[in-house]
């Protein structure tokens, strides 16, 4: 199956590049040491560079952001074409919403996706076990057919847990996550929602967090991350998944998917006509808080 | 060359808890990193790389230099100097030659960094060679070797029935006090260099790549994130701030913060009227491998790279300092070839 995906990619890649379509193909290529990582294809006969399996899991719609200017004063904003799984696109429809991409000049190459496996056990993903998704909900051009995957239902297990314990408990596991966190940035690096020119955690004028790289300002950081997520996230673990620290970051910003859920009825990115709930003032509105 | 079971090494380490502070590898949740220990059970001593470098314990990662009083006109300065001795033990022989390469610059290069120093002074090594190279590593092509016994005071080796103990200096002589072992003819087992061999171009050759259209294609899936240069047993760019930590109608009191900081940030390099002559991640990723392989060697004569591959585990997109370098190299014998070296 990730064979004739791969082919099928390959192939469409070269005719938009032939065809002068799009200036450069972001998808995966395999790196000498033999793992995937993110891919820049400008030369159609560098295409078959590009490879597809279950580890391409890398959300590339964080580098739409380096795209969003021309390269020149004066000059066109190239358009560029994206691999793009079900939850890229997800991520994709949140910076649409936001403003931050104009849609023409992105070129959607959906892959049909039966979910990303874990590099160290090669099980498939807890958070490709919940999705429901195997095509994406927007695309320019599908390759892959969508895989038949029994569907599962959500039942926010992986929070029960946390939940269960007091705040006091709560605290304690994420004093104990957050201490090990070297404040790198990964995370926020990786998330394709954190795009903001500076960020608040690195803002000097006014200093809001400080510079020292102890657990209240690491704490802050992650909190107040997750809270700019709230309604936004995708749940694509691109954040957990660049942690050098391996610290859970998908239960914090789990949390808030499954409480904006809760409220509005509302998944992030999951319909490109419905505008996100955090950006909408709607005079009437009353909710139970 | 002496040789000790584990239970003795063990007994003396925990001996040795009672009189210094004793940093070791240890598991932390899902970590394996140098910490404090408390007793000898704690140490992993069976590891490949521990995931930071332990070069916090001599620049950590935050630390207070210095704290202002000011009463009245009485204005006090208090300077936060490390007093502490400590001893790192089961440092591995590329950690402890990004200590040498620190040593350079913050050291014998003048003004010292009192705060460095005072901690590598008070500091004793016990080095643990790597019987191989690990995945990602590459000492070896960067005159380092896996069981180089070169920057510690005392190297351990593993061997059957326990450790081999070499004493590399009188500083670490002195630290084996009450270690029970016996005398052994046994020679230091040599490791496994198999590896990769990568050639690190000489630092004069580096300029002339400066302007290559490569940096900009090699950099481009970087994410500008700070894992490489935290985890890097010789980055060790710092930012410092002041922070009122008290004030009142009698006086007010101030820290002097210094703490960790990245070159591969997009602010790093900002300056006054906020031009940034290192906007781009192809900017500040390209000075990093400069500063590496081309700035630090002509400035203080060290190569600021051990080999020791964590940068490469650690980057979420695959970025690969062994790669570039093979480019690199690629790179000058092309220009070589053409006749375009000293452009």
């Amino acid at each position: 199956m990730s064979e004739s995906i791969q082919t099928a990619l390959r192939t469409r890649a070269r005719e938009l590049l032939e065809l002068g379509e799009v200036s450069c193909v972001v998808g995966y290529e395999r790196s000498p040491r033999g793992r995937v990582r993110p891919a820049f294809v400008y030369d159609p006969a560098d295409a078959d560079r590009l490879v597809w399996d279950d580890t391409c899991h890398h959300n590339l719609m964080v580098y739409l952001h380096d795209r969003k200017n021309p390269p020149r004063r004066g000059e066109e904003i190239p358009r560029v074409a994206v691999v793009a799984k079900p939850c890229d696109v997800r991520a994709l429809n949140v910076l649409l919403h936001e403003g931050q991409i104009a849609r023409e000049k992105v070129f959607v190459i959906g892959v049909a996706c039966a979910g990303m496996c874990e590099e160290s056990t090669e099980e498939l993903q807890a958070r490709c076990r919940r999705c429901q998704e195997r095509v994406p909900i927007f695309y320019d051009t599908l390759v892959g057919e969508p895989p038949r995957v029994a569907p599962v239902d959500e039942d926010w297990a992986d929070l029960a847990e946390l939940e269960r314990l007091s705040a006091a408990e709560r605290l304690a596991f994420w004093a104990r996550e957050f201490d090990r966190c070297i404040r790198c940035y990964a995370c926020r690096q990786a998330c394709p929602g954190c795009y903001c020119f500076e960020c608040m955690a690195e803002q000097v004028d006014p200093l809001w967090v400080g510079i020292a790289v102890e657990l209240p300002e690491k704490a802050f950081f992650h909190v107040m991350r997750a809270y700019h997520l709230a309604g936004r996230c995708v749940q694509c673990n691109a954040c957990e998944l660049a942690c050098p620290m391996h610290i859970p970051l998908s239960l914090l910003n789990r949390k808030l998917v499954k409480e904006v859920e809760a409220l509005f009825g509302y998944r992030a990115g999951g319909d490109p006509a419905t505008p996100p709930p955090l950006a909408t003032f709607r005079k009437d509105e009353e909710l139970p808080l | 060359m002496k040789l000790t079971r584990r239970e003795q090494l063990a007994a003396w380490l925990d001996a040795l808890m009672e009189r210094a502070t004793v940093i070791a590898p240890r598991q932390v949740e899902s970590e394996l990193l140098y910490r404090p220990v408390a007793a000898s059970d704690e140490v992993v001593f069976d590891f490949q790389r521990t995931a930071m470098s332990p070069k916090g314990y001599f620049l950590p990662s935050t630390e207070v230099l210095l704290e202002i009083e000011k009463r009245g006109a009485e204005v006090t300065l208090d300077e936060a100097l490390p007093q502490e001795e400590q001893v790192l033990f089961a440092i591995r022989p590329c950690d402890a030659r990004g200590l040498r390469v620190l040593d350079a610059l913050l050291v014998e290069h003048e003004p010292a960094d009192v705060y460095y120093a005072g901690r590598r002074h008070q500091t004793t090594l016990v080095g643990l060679a790597c019987p191989r190279l690990w995945p990602e590593c590459f000492c070896t092509s960067i005159g380092g070797a896996p069981d180089d016994s070169s920057d510690v005071d005392v190297m351990l080796y593993e061997v059957d029935g326990g450790y081999l103990v070499s004493e590399v200096t009188a500083k670490g002589a002195a630290l084996l006090a009450g270690l029970q072992a016996e005398e052994t003819d046994q020679p230091a087992p040599v490791s496994d260099r198999d590896g990769p061999s990568v050639l690190v171009l000489e630092a004069e050759a580096w300029p002339a790549l400066f302007n290559e259209l490569y940096w900009a294609r090699f950099t481009e899936r970087c994410l500008s994130c700070h894992a490489c240069t935290y985890v890097c047993p010789t980055c060790r760019c710092f930012d410092v701030r002041d922070y009122t930590t008290a004030a009142g109608p009698n006086g007010i009191r101030i820290e002097r913060l210094r703490s960790w900081d990245s070159c591969m940030a997009a602010a790093y390099r900002r300056i006054a009227g906020g031009h940034n002559p290192r906007s781009s991640k192809m900017h500040r990723l390209r000075n990093r491998y400069y500063c590496k392989f081309n700035y630090c060697p002509q400035d203080f004569g060290a190569v600021a790279c051990v080999g020791c591959g964590r940068c490469i585990a650690v980057c979420p997109v695959g970025v690969d300092i062994v790669e570039m370098l093979g480019d690199v190299a690629a790179l000058a014998a092309a220009r070589v070839g053409e006749g375009g070296a000293d452009e």
